[in-house]
């Protein structure tokens, strides 16, 4: 698979369409652009053990990694994918900052956040000790980073179960909430299995730790390798009976789904079951629309809403299932923004010599919600939304919460 | 997914048939492996230019040319449909106005100066139209690496229309970095050309360099989306009529259209998702059921009524080659028409020859359908539109955007009438 | 008619050529070297790039084998910038006869040549490409030479004792006066006749060496050309000379050169020199040779095919010769012994790995006819830019542009070509022919072929030589056809579509076939169509 992650770059035909729809390269001339560090670039460096051929190109490090340029290459050159391997063994060979290895690990950081969120959070609020972080870490004073939730997701989930639920359940399904929900937005995680319960499911929470993406996209491969190895042992039994997996994080059911396998080289038959039965929860729900069974008794929900499809999102390839659900909402008006990419890119507008870059990548979208006037947007990730809501001041949910609102009755 | 049609590709003819058919209330979904060609396209609608000589008046030659050509996907175009195609064009195209007649081909300056016969450009290139002749500026940045204004005009000055007024082309370059940019690429100079401030420095260099009666070429790079107000602006304060010049890929020009019926599908409740090639499908009783995507993750199915290809051909992968020298219809493996038998001459040896590979395709019957060896209907709802048809060499003869939209329109026109 | 003179004239500007004129301009002669096309045109560059360790002749011919281990040092020396040091391994597929392997080991310890063991699973560790059917692998010190650059540099080092060298002069006729040789009638590119007049005349014109000769009245030299053909791939599939682990045959031997892969050859005799046709047969042999060695390699994208011709000598006269038969792998003809004609060699056959040793033993023999001695250093001194002595590194051009990033245009995209180094050789060179720069830069010779960077690099010459439009568009219209000469033999998958994009551009877009080039510009000399 690795070796067809390489050989792709043959496909390559200099088309250029790749480098129009780059958003990084479109906001700063640092980039030069997914053809000239993806397939052309390759073609000078060695594939062989690393270290065999020392890496030269610094240029690459601005790649974000947001997949676009995969997913509108004609040819079928998989260039983020070739980028992410250049990467990390680029970084193999100079080494990972501090920084680095500690943004890409947020179930470590949460391990002694969480006890004490009401503290961390008013540290990550604090304008003195950000700058610091900027100057000693390299963590932009500005980058939105989320606010710790005192009790995790699985903690709250711990007394709760479907079979507690007066609704009868005809199926069984697994939740894969990913380190966002699970420390960040239990809430969000509550209301996705208060859906599912409503159609019919019985949702169970197994134990999991994080899928190693972060890991990934910082070219830490074999401790990405570590994470999601735990993660497929964990899940794959339940994959094995035939139970569909759910996750309300576009990016981290991508990397099951696929980035595992063709970025990290990984093909254990433990991930190719759990990446079969991975779904994202509107692609899931759609189904269940397309077949009839979606409940579909929605309360009006009053509200015109911006919706912006993460790139990762995008990468599932699995067309907009968010905007099949949300138009069945009366009174509710989507408009699909048109832009590219948000610009965070899971941990890349973290990082002091990226921030600017990030948040000039997002502005399009930053704009077009702005100048809606929108109270509120949706969205699929959970970085994406902390970006989106830190930059324009506008509130961002995923869809599932607009479903539930429309299930429950706006209070 | 499920839908009433699957429009596989998406290039002009997949997004021209998926917004008719969206249009007409059709749920449509297009799937394709990547973004279309227009990026690389130049966005003028080239009917026939050669046949072999200049052809003055496609209008004028397309008879014969299509008793001459049967095979040309041009011959199964219902007559009646050619204006209504045009016209469909035109009406989408109103916020960049599309220019010319079938009657007449523009005769527009490239960027290596030669002057080709065009059928329909956007405003800003066919105002470079130079079949009567006519003095012109080309103004570029030596930043640009991808136009070349002497050669252009050098080039323009040996190649006479044969009017009554003669070319009398010049160049000029605007020397330096554009932008901070040493090596800026085309796209980044006309999002360059959005900024007043730009604007406003190249209107400056300009000024009291352009002579009356002379238009000023530019390479298109004249802003991207907002680009009638940038033309306007620039021509009003050099005063001269300014004209663009399509050049290396990316176009702007193409880009401009592409967003144009892009987000008239978007507004039509057109679904796309790209990255998915069609790796399989599955077919019932002469009736294809489903395709099946490959996106690297689960395949994903696609359910519709209708199926429409138009994957672009040997240009775009639509037909590939392999090497042991098997041709094969890469999305439905539809049987081809035109492969030259083993042993025989694949391409000429003069690089600008004739290439019998270069025809290969599917060959289908009036209602766009294709038919094997036969002649028999391989799929009753399936139906083939733009480059996989085979009988056409577009780069040649110039036809390639003019076959993408009218067929296009023709097969959304044959599932509207079904 | 000019006339020039000099006191020693080189014919043929391939390796020995250009090696001979070094040597002699290197031993204080004013040199002076004519040939037909551009440096490097014959079979210099035309072959696969393969630094021999002499590994390959270990068994079959093991005085050529120590030979080409000598030299393989002795290049590493002096041109070490021209030089890349893949290392080369000899690996036994499940094609080969696996007790061959214990003959090469045992040849290469005979010939000197540095032989050691690598366990399978490292090779293919380090080569993730490489067939895992393989069952033993030896690696021995090949390397891949850049050819082009290679001959440049012996001509610069020339240049820089004095020489001179004139590309596009075709040898019309030697000057004789009763049993001597005083020099050369050739044709330039304007058609103009040039006369050169010298004390001593070398014919290092390698394939065509014979019809020199006669040109001179030494008629019976029989070349015989060895054709085969190359094909270069996409991209380095290995990074490792690869070979087969047999007796020398076809298609075995894949050589990682610059950014592509070289899979070679074939071998079959040819009517003439400039025969250089391709056949299907012979392609088809070579992309499944390439899948026994590279699983996937028919899936691989090929850029172009090329032929070349091997000058295999033949005298008729070989008994009533003496000729200096110092090594079997090249042949040295003095015309005073075999022909009573005097102040005329003949050097031909060889390889380039010894292209050096075969210029030394030629210029040794031209003193010794001059009854001078005078000692050869060519062993010794570094080829300009070699002086570092670093080896050339895969990843050079695109450390070098990551340096320039954002203060210049990159022209070729694919092989990392910036304006001020295309503008300079585009100067240096003084040519009108986008070929010629193409084989000084690489010019087009990464996947798009030309697509994008021609146009460009047609405009950049237009202006930067003030050269009328006729002219640059001739060049650019050649250079497409040219090109496709390598390309249509070889076209599909993803070499197809981006000769389709190419179309695209070059008549859908630019429409230059429409373009009226310029009459009378001569095309390079000799070659047919």
């Amino acid at each position: 698979m690795t070796t067809d992650i390489r050989a792709s770059l043959d496909h390559c035909v200099k088309c250029t369409i790749c480098e129009t729809y780059c958003p990084v390269s479109a906001a700063t001339p640092l980039f030069p652009g997914p053809k000239y560090v993806g397939p052309q670039a390759e073609r000078f460096r060695s594939a062989g053990a690393p270290g065999s051929s020392g890496s030269v190109d610094e240029s690459l490090d601005y790649c974000s990694g947001c997949g676009i340029c995969s997913q509108v290459c004609p040819q079928g050159v998989k260039i983020a994918e070739i980028n992410a391997r250049a990467r990390a063994r680029m970084k193999a060979q100079r080494g990972v900052p501090l920084r680095d290895r500690i943004i890409a690990r947020p179930s470590a950081s949460a391990r002694f956040a969480t006890p004490v969120a009401p503290l961390a959070n008013r540290a990550l609020a604090s304008p003195v000790l950000r700058y610091l972080a900027e100057a000693l870490m390299g963590v932009h004073r500005k980058a939105p980073l989320p606010r710790f939730a005192s009790r995790t997701f699985q903690t709250r989930q711990r007394r709760h179960s479907s079979a507690d639920s007066s609704l009868p359940t005809s199926a069984k399904v697994v939740y894969f909430h990913g380190c966002g929900v699970n420390f960040f937005e239990p809430r969000l995680g509550e209301m996705a299995v208060a859906v599912l319960e409503r159609n019919g499911f019985e949702v169970i929470v197994p134990p999991q730790d994080c899928c190693g993406l972060p890991l990934q996209s910082n070219g830490l491969f074999s401790d990405a390798r570590a994470y999601v190895q735990r993660l497929a042992s964990n899940l794959a039994p339940y994959a094995r009976a035939g139970i569909p997996i759910v996750s309300t994080s576009t990016s981290c059911s991508l990397m099951l789904k696929r980035e595992a396998h063709e970025i990290l080289g990984e093909d254990s038959e433990d991930l190719a079951v759990v990446s079969e039965q991975m779904y994202d929860i509107c692609e899931l729900l759609a189904g269940l629309l397309g077949r009839g069974e979606l409940d579909t008794r929605f309360q009006p929900v009053s509200l015109t809403i911006p919706y912006h499809a993460p790139c990762q999102q995008r990468g599932h390839g699995i067309g907009s299932p968010a905007l099949d659900l949300l138009e069945l909402i009366p009174g509710l008006e989507v408009i699909e923004q048109d832009a590219q990419c948000c610009g965070i890119a899971g941990t890349y507008g973290l990082k002091k010599e990226k921030y600017d870059i990030a948040m000039a990548v997002g502005r399009p979208l930053f704009e077009s919600i702005s100048e809606l006037g929108a109270s509120l947007a949706a969205c699929d990730s959970e970085t994406c939304r902390w970006q989106i809501a830190h930059a324009t001041g506008v509130p961002v949910v995923h869809p599932i919460e607009l479903l539930h609102r429309a299930y429950v009755g706006e209070q | 997914m499920s839908a009433d049609t699957v429009v596989i590709g998406a290039g002009l003819a997949g997004l021209t048939c998926a917004l008719r058919l969206a249009e007409g209330g059709r749920k449509v979904a297009v799937v394709a492996a990547g973004a279309g060609s227009l990026h690389l396209g130049g966005a003028t609608i080239d009917i026939l230019g050669y046949d072999p000589g200049v052809v003055a008046s496609p209008a004028a030659v397309l008879g014969p040319f299509i008793r001459a050509h049967p095979e040309h996907p041009y011959a199964q175009v219902p007559p009646s449909l050619w204006a209504g195609a045009l016209e469909w064009l035109r009406a989408r195209c109103e916020p960049l106005p599309l220019m010319g007649s079938m009657d007449q081909n523009l005769m527009l300056p490239t960027a290596a100066g030669a002057l080709k016969p065009s059928a329909f450009a956007p405003e800003s290139v066919a105002a470079g139209d130079l079949s009567t002749g006519g003095k012109v500026a080309l103004v570029s940045f030596s930043a640009l690496k991808d136009f070349y204004p002497k050669l252009a005009a050098a080039n323009l000055n040996r190649a006479q229309p044969g009017s009554a007024e003669r070319i009398e082309a010049r160049a000029i370059e605007l020397l330096g970095t554009v932008a901070g940019e040493a090596d800026p690429g085309t796209l980044r100079l006309a999002r360059a050309f959005e900024e007043a401030p730009f604007r406003a420095e190249v209107i400056a260099r300009l000024e009291g360099r352009i002579e009356p009666g002379e238009r000023v070429g530019f390479p298109a790079v004249l802003g991207l989306y907002r680009n009638p107000e940038v033309v306007a602006e620039l021509a009003e304060r050099i005063g001269a009529a300014v004209f663009e010049i399509p050049t290396l890929p990316p176009s702007v020009p193409g880009m401009r259209l592409h967003a144009l019926l892009s987000r008239a599908l978007k507004k039509a409740r057109g679904r796309v998702v790209l990255g998915a090639p069609v790796v399989s499908s599955a077919s019932y009783n002469g009736r294809l059921q489903s395709v099946s995507t490959d996106t690297g993750a689960r395949r994903s199915s696609h359910e519709a009524r209708h199926f429409v290809v138009a994957t672009g051909g040997v240009s775009a992968g639509g037909v590939t080659l392999d090497s042991s020298w098997a041709f094969k219809e890469s999305a439905l493996d539809l049987p081809l028409d035109g492969v030259p038998p083993p042993g025989t001459e694949r391409f000429c040896p003069d690089v600008f020859g004739s290439h019998p590979a270069s025809q290969v395709g599917v060959a289908v019957d009036e209602e766009w359908r294709p038919l094997d060896a036969g002649g028999r209907v391989v799929y009753d709802n399936v139906r083939v539109c733009g480059a996989t048809l085979a009988g056409a060499e577009p780069h040649r003869e110039k036809s390639g955007n003019g076959i993408s939209l009218v067929t296009g329109y023709a097969v959304a026109d044959a599932i509207l009438r079904s | 008619m000019k006339t020039v003179e000099a006191e020693v004239l080189v014919i043929g500007g391939g390796a020995t050529g250009a090696g001979v004129l070094r040597d002699v301009c290197m031993r204080g002669y004013e040199g002076l070297l004519v040939e037909r096309s551009d440096l490097a045109m014959g079979t210099s560059g035309r072959f696969h790039g393969l630094l021999h360790s002499g590994g390959r002749y270990a068994v079959k011919d093991p005085s050529s084998a120590k030979e080409c281990m000598d030299e393989n040092r002795v290049l590493r020396r002096i041109a070490a910038d021209c030089i890349e040091d893949t290392s080369g391994y000899f690996v036994t597929t499940e094609k080969d006869d696996p007790s061959y392997s214990d003959l090469f080991i045992d040849g290469c310890l005979k010939t000197g040549i540095p032989v050691e063991e690598v366990s399978v699973s490292a090779a293919l560790a380090a080569e993730p490409r490489l067939s895992p059917r393989i069952s033993r692998v030896l690696q021995v010190p090949d390397a891949a030479v850049d050819a082009w650059k290679t001959v440049w540099g012996c001509v610069r080092s020339a240049q820089d004792h004095g020489g001179r060298a004139l590309p596009y002069h075709k040898v019309t006729g030697i000057l004789r006066e009763d049993d001597r040789v005083l020099g050369a009638v050739a044709e330039d590119r304007a058609g103009d006749e040039v006369h050169i007049r010298a004390g001593f005349t070398i014919n290092a014109s390698g394939a065509w060496a014979a019809s020199i000769a006669s040109l001179a009245g030494c008629e019976g030299i029989t070349i015989l050309p060895g054709r085969g053909i190359m094909i270069a791939m996409g991209h380095r599939l290995v990074d490792t000379v690869i070979n087969r682990c047999q007796m020398p045959t076809d298609g075995d031997i894949l050589v990682p050169i610059r950014t592509v892969s070289v899979i070679g050859t074939t071998d079959e005799e040819a009517s003439d020199p400039d025969d250089l046709a391709i056949l299907q047969e012979e392609v088809d042999q070579m992309l499944d040779d390439g899948e026994t060695l590279v699983p996937g390699f028919k899936q691989a994208r090929a850029l172009r095919v090329w032929a070349g011709v091997r000058p295999l000598f033949k005298d008729s006269k070989a008994e009533a010769s003496s000729t200096r038969d110092v090594s079997r792998s090249h042949k040295l003809v003095d015309h005073r012994e075999r022909d009573g004609v005097d102040g005329f060699l003949t050097i031909t056959g060889g390889k380039f790995t010894t292209f050096r040793r075969m210029a030394e033993d030629t210029v040794d023999a031209m003193c010794a006819q001059l009854k001078g001695e005078r000692a050869c250093h060519t062993h010794e001194e570094p080829l300009p830019d070699s002086e570092e002595r670093t080896y050339y590194t895969l990843g050079s051009r695109l450390s070098a542009r990551e340096e320039a990033l954002h203060d210049e245009q990159i022209i070729c995209e694919c092989e990392l070509i910036g304006r001020r180094a295309l503008e300079n050789a585009m100067q240096r060179r003084g040519s009108f022919d986008l070929d010629d720069i193409r084989r000084t830069l690489r010019l087009g010779m990464g996947p798009c072929q030309g697509g994008f960077c021609i146009y460009r690099s047609a405009g950049i010459l237009h202006s930067l030589q003030s050269m009328d439009a006729g002219t640059a568009t001739t060049s650019l219209k050649d250079f497409l056809q040219e090109r496709w000469k390598g390309l249509h033999p070889i076209l599909y998958g993803d070499g197809l579509r981006q000769a389709k994009l190419d179309d695209w551009i070059f008549q859908g877009l630019l429409d230059v076939e429409h373009l009226p080039g310029r009459a009378g510009i001569k095309k390079a000399g000799g070659e047919k169509a």
